[in-house]
């Protein structure tokens, strides 16, 4: 947040400069994809200033993420924050008006590209029981924000795009109720629910958000196992169950025992699990399957209990969360069961070691003379 | 204290900076470069730009081009085919395959002289509604008889927009030549012939979904006031599309390229259309012309977003497309 806030100065201060050194400046287009997202932001941030919205919304923006982040080094971040978006508002003011005059169309620099993808695939959802999990679709939705159809040409990757973008809402939703049921369970106005049952809730959240989306969603698993998606798919799929064990408990954090909430996806490493992520913590190699075993299982669940879905008649699918309660019980069995077989086995073991002795005992060939 | 007279301090400069920058931040606002063409337009008429690998002044070179395409109209498919072995043709469906238009999308073909394009794009658009519509036409026999009947008044809902297709170009022989071709193939309906210039197009703004301009940007006296213009008659979210010659990114077939180019062409231009020096100023114009990346940040000036690239035949083709937003 602090690099972005300097880079945003420098971003002002070398417009502010600009019109001394145009010639450079003018044949330096390199960066202008860069400078354009800072421009942009930069933008905003007078334009959030303006009368209409409220002033503060900015500012509100950087200081949730402040909250988000409670460390000491922030806190400091946070008063050159306001400092800077007083400067800010106080030019926003000054300058607003010749900004409005010169070009009608600020509107739409307001958002970086990426950000008016998102806006133009939230608004392709509600198209989708009409024409399935396509471009038409998308074109709908962008016509619904006053654009072309042709702008649906920004997504190469088409439904898959949709599904993809559909499906990381919906992670982000269930997040956000997981993190909420969390809360409630700290501050002590919530019994803490048993593993299992925490685990049955949120797949069972999870996949009520496909209700809605229940006639096309074949179509939609099907966008997701095209060879060219299945990588993305992958990778929210693991998110969601690292997301769900996390707040069933499993904090398997990394060695200084920081309580990071979940970082965005990196690259490979996010399928492996903390424990390889730092070579000298060194666990037993039954804890590290532990962790694997515990998302492959999670991961088996959801995928049936999911298929079962999306072929189920009965009422508000009941058939589905009965499948599911079972799965989770063979689980929870299973794990118990493991328990006494090993326990068996080794008093087994043990048993036929005596039983070995006592013969050798018999028979005199203990016997040392 | 002391922080708050450096703070006043710090803002007045940043005033006094702002107050000297904003009538040149309004127009840096938009693009970086777009100063530059605002300032020496004083002395546009001394500007020398062009033609091939000659120099010439900038009214000439529109002239010069002019006369070019004059001459070759008439033989100007067979040519295309000749000097590209039929390559063109699939270099214009790959065009249409990234357009992906949809139903009721309106194009402008600028420099579309004998209108390949804007058939190709309604040839597209037809049979989109006819897949579509046999699409529905069997789902529908699936249906029981209370839902069929219930459909019958929505089946032939006409609110949506035919797709139109207008071919601007400002030469009038390639648009005698384009509307005799379409009149061979009994297409009339959402077809427009237009002539004008790509600089100062005679179109209001905001209206077309895709525009489209297929090897004719290069003849273009002023490529980014041809932007400019393109950026002025798009709705929003529309899409620009240019498919051009351009470097060849492989040094093998850079130099087969090359000779072919300078060896073969003009001959093949003198045997067939009997014009030598038009063809030696088409591979001469495609030398001059820039480059992949230097042709995306001159869209990305104009004030297209998202602009991207493709290389087609290893870069002899490449087709640039950005959006306006």
């Amino acid at each position: 947040m602090a690099a972005l806030l300097r880079g945003l100065r420098a971003g002002r201060a070398l417009r502010g400069i600009g019109g001394a050194l145009v010639a450079p400046t003018a044949t330096n287009p390199r960066c202008s994809s860069l400078r354009r997202g800072f421009h942009c932001a930069a933008l905003r941030l007078q334009d959030e200033s303006k009368s209409d919205k409220p002033p503060s919304s900015s500012s509100t923006n950087y200081h949730e993420h402040y909250q988000a982040h409670p460390t000491d080094q922030d806190t400091t971040a946070a008063s050159q924050g306001d400092s800077a978006d007083d400067l800010a508002a106080d030019e926003a003011f000054k300058t607003n008006t010749s900004y409005q005059d010169q070009s009608g169309e600020q509107g739409e620099e307001y958002e970086t590209e990426e950000q008016l993808q998102v806006r133009i695939l939230s608004a392709s959802l509600e198209f989708v029981q009409e024409h399935g999990w396509s471009m038409e679709a998308i074109a709908a939705g962008a016509e619904t924000l006053g654009l072309s159809s042709a702008s649906t040409g920004m997504f190469n990757n088409g439904a898959g795009d949709l599904v993809l973008h559909f499906i990381a809402q919906c992670n982000l939703q269930l997040t956000e109720i997981l993190a909420e049921q969390h809360k409630q369970v700290q501050l002590g106005q919530a019994e803490p629910k048993h593993t299992s049952d925490l685990l049955r809730d949120a797949v069972e959240t999870r996949l009520r958000m496909y209700i809605p989306y229940i006639q096309t969603w074949p179509q939609a698993m099907s966008i997701l196992l095209l060879p060219h998606n299945i990588p993305d798919s992958l990778k929210h799929l693991s998110n969601m169950v690292d997301d769900i064990w996390y707040y069933a408990g499993d904090r398997s954090t990394d060695v200084s025992g920081y309580h990071h909430p979940r970082s965005p996806p990196s690259s490979a490493r996010t399928f492996l699990s903390p424990f390889h992520h730092h070579p000298h913590n060194i666990r037993p190699a039954t804890v590290q399957m532990n962790w694997y075993t515990k998302r492959a299982v999670l991961t088996g669940i959801y995928n049936t209990t999911e298929l079962v879905m999306v072929q189920d008649s009965s009422e508000d699918f009941q058939d589905t969360w009965n499948f599911l309660n079972n799965r989770i019980q063979d689980v929870v069995n299973m794990a118990s069961t493991a328990k006494q077989v090993q326990s068996t086995g080794e008093a087994v073991v043990q048993g036929l070691m005596g039983a070995a002795v006592t013969l050798k005992n018999l028979t005199g060939l203990n016997q040392r003379r | 204290m002391a922080v708050s007279m450096r703070l006043l301090v710090r803002r007045l400069i940043r005033l006094s900076h702002r107050n000297v920058a904003v009538s040149r931040a309004a127009v840096l606002s938009r693009s970086h470069c777009h100063w530059e063409p605002l300032f020496c337009r004083s002395f546009s008429d001394d500007r020398n730009t062009h033609f091939g690998f000659e120099t010439v002044s900038e009214e000439d070179k529109a002239k010069r081009v002019y006369k070019v395409f004059e001459n070759v109209a008439q033989k100007y498919d067979i040519m295309n085919d000749a000097m590209s072995l039929g390559i063109h043709r699939l270099w214009k469906d790959m065009l249409l395959h990234a357009m992906h238009p949809q139903p009721g999308a309106q194009l402008l073909d600028v420099a579309g002289g004998t209108g390949d394009i804007a058939f190709r794009f309604l040839d597209y658009v037809r049979t989109q509604q006819e897949q579509k519509r046999r699409r529905e036409a069997r789902s529908m026999q699936l249906q029981s008889w209370q839902e069929i009947s219930n459909s019958y008044p929505t089946i032939d809902e006409g609110g949506r927009q035919e797709s139109r297709a207008v071919v601007c170009d400002i030469n009038k022989e390639m648009l005698k030549v384009g509307k005799e071709k379409a009149d061979g193939k009994g297409i009339s309906a959402g077809l427009s012939w237009v002539v004008g210039d790509a600089e100062e197009l005679p179109f209001d703004d905001d209206q077309f979904d895709i525009y489209t301009i297929a090897f004719g940007i290069r003849n273009v006296t002023r490529i980014d006031q041809a932007l400019q213009e393109a950026l002025r008659v798009l709705k929003p979210g529309g899409r620009f599309m240019c498919l051009e010659f351009s470097k060849v990114t492989n040094p093998v077939l850079a130099r087969i390229y090359d000779a072919y180019s300078f060896q073969l062409i003009p001959v093949l231009g003198e045997v067939i259309a009997g014009d030598w020096k038009s063809y030696q100023y088409l591979v001469e114009s495609i030398r001059r012309f820039p480059d992949q990346e230097e042709f995306k940040y001159m869209i990305e000036d104009a004030g297209f977003y998202c602009v991207q690239y493709f290389n087609l035949t290893g870069g002899v083709v490449a087709l640039h497309s950005g959006f306006k937003l």
